[in-house]
């Protein structure tokens, strides 16, 4: 790999390890070059420039210079905007960001994954209580897969018939959505349709818009159990 | 060839932070051609604090009893409970002289991608000890990063169905602060958070 140097770079920290004594590892989403690694050297020391600079959530302008898997963070600029997340919109952010460690592969460019990231994160942060706008997180999802090539089938069925509105379905990896007697795991053709339309008025396209997301999302993991989903359903065992 | 217990010691030295095999390999000769008598009381002092060293059953902290001084004190306001992140977080509220209270301490926050949750962090004992009875109000005084804010939620929607009033510190301009010479990220949270002036 060719040694670059990276200036003014736009993009939001996903997570941060602790490395070495004074160190941080940073995990994070840039506009042009994807997911990257980060080593940002003495960014525990109490009087560090970038201290409580790179958090997550927060719009940053990254420059990093170096070649290998680990890059050398040399300046980060806060660029505002962003109202920092609370409540559920926190633990939303956090989910988010669990998504795109996970699924995006190292140094491959999503420009428009990161406008969509970006818009999502202005949501988020709008509402004050924290609360979290389920359609806008469905999209988000869609639009991901999309990005990742993994784009969802939903008008046609997998025998090449147009999805109906009161059939059921079966939505299989690859294949797409295939018809089904009512029962199960199925979902309804509405569902699949006012999906593809980004349509979420119906409270049970809602519902199960989210069920059909999780296991796909699931699936694309690789089995790997999110822990924000662990933590966020021991928030609602509350 | 170095001898197995010292190559042990060297080993050893190495889980304290910022050591690495050079320092550690210097502490090990030191204490052994120069210091002997610093060894044997380092080694004491260690197997002391060890033994005796506990977490208070009230607050969480370090003690060497059941329950800790500041705990057990009859001049403590019973009433408010400040929850901490650490320790240190809670020498700092106390060097403040402004709180009176008790105290609980975390001794950790929650962070979602590092699997580290409610239970993890022993939320449930925090909950007993909100809950006994004296104690009308939880001040939250974690920091002020995501993990801070993410565990300040949680104990709020943990103690809030309970009838506890929870309440957050506020953040802002640090006293004395100028203006020109704070961080934007500070500067437009505080003017996010700006509050009615009462005359």
């Amino acid at each position: 790999m060719q040694r670059q140097k990276v200036d003014a770079q736009p993009a939001y920290v996903l997570h941060t390890y602790p490395f070495r004594e004074t160190s941080l590892i940073v995990e994070a989403f840039s506009r042009d070059f994807g997911r990257i690694a980060l080593l940002a050297r003495g960014a525990r020391r109490p009087r560090s420039a970038v201290r409580g600079l790179l958090m997550a959530f927060q719009p940053l302008e990254l420059s990093w210079a170096g070649k290998g898997e680990v890059l050398t963070l040399m300046k980060a600029e806060w660029q505002g905007g962003q109202p920092l997340l609370v409540g559920q919109a926190l633990f939303c952010g956090y989910y988010l960001n669990e998504l795109l460690i996970h699924l995006l592969p190292r140094e491959d460019p999503h420009e428009r994954l990161f406008e969509r990231y970006s818009q999502m994160l202005g949501s988020l942060g709008n509402d004050p209580a924290g609360k979290v706008s389920e359609p806008e997180l469905r999209r988000f999802e869609k639009a991901l897969l999309q990005e990742l090539g993994y784009g969802l089938t939903l008008n046609v069925d997998s025998a090449g018939t147009p999805v109906e509105v009161d059939a059921f379905y079966a939505y299989e990896i690859e294949q797409g959505p295939v018809r089904q007697e009512q029962g199960g795991q199925a979902v309804r053709g509405q569902t699949l349709l006012d999906l593809a339309a980004e349509n979420f008025s119906d409270p049970r396209t809602r519902v199960e818009a989210k069920q059909l997301m999780r296991s796909l999302m699931a699936y694309y993991l690789g089995g790997a159990e999110l822990a924000t989903r662990k933590i966020f359903k021991e928030l609602q065992e509350l | 060839m170095t001898p197995s217990s010292l190559e042990a010691l060297i080993e050893a030295l190495r889980c304290l932070p910022g050591v690495g095999p050079k320092s550690a390999q210097r502490m090990a000769y030191h204490l052994l051609q120069r210091d002997r008598k610093g060894a044997q009381r380092l080694g004491d002092a260690l197997l002391h604090a060890l033994q005796s060293i506990r977490h208070c059953q009230r607050c969480n902290t370090f003690t060497e009893s059941d329950i800790c001084e500041r705990c057990a004190s009859p001049k403590r306001d019973q009433k408010q409970l400040c929850v901490v992140e650490t320790p240190v977080d809670m020498n700092m509220m106390e060097q403040t002289h402004a709180y009176q209270g008790l105290y609980y301490v975390l001794m950790g926050r929650i962070s979602p991608l590092d699997g580290i949750g409610p239970r993890e962090l022993g939320l449930d004992r925090l909950l007993a000890r909100a809950l006994d009875g004296v104690v009308e109000e939880v001040i939250l005084a974690t920091n002020y990063t995501n993990e801070g804010e993410a565990t300040g939620h949680y104990i709020t929607a943990m103690l809030k169905p309970h009838g506890i009033n929870v309440t957050r510190i506020a953040r802002g301009v640090p006293v004395g602060g100028e203006l020109e010479y704070v961080d934007s990220g500070t500067l437009a949270q505080a003017l996010r958070e700006r509050r009615l002036c009462s005359p």
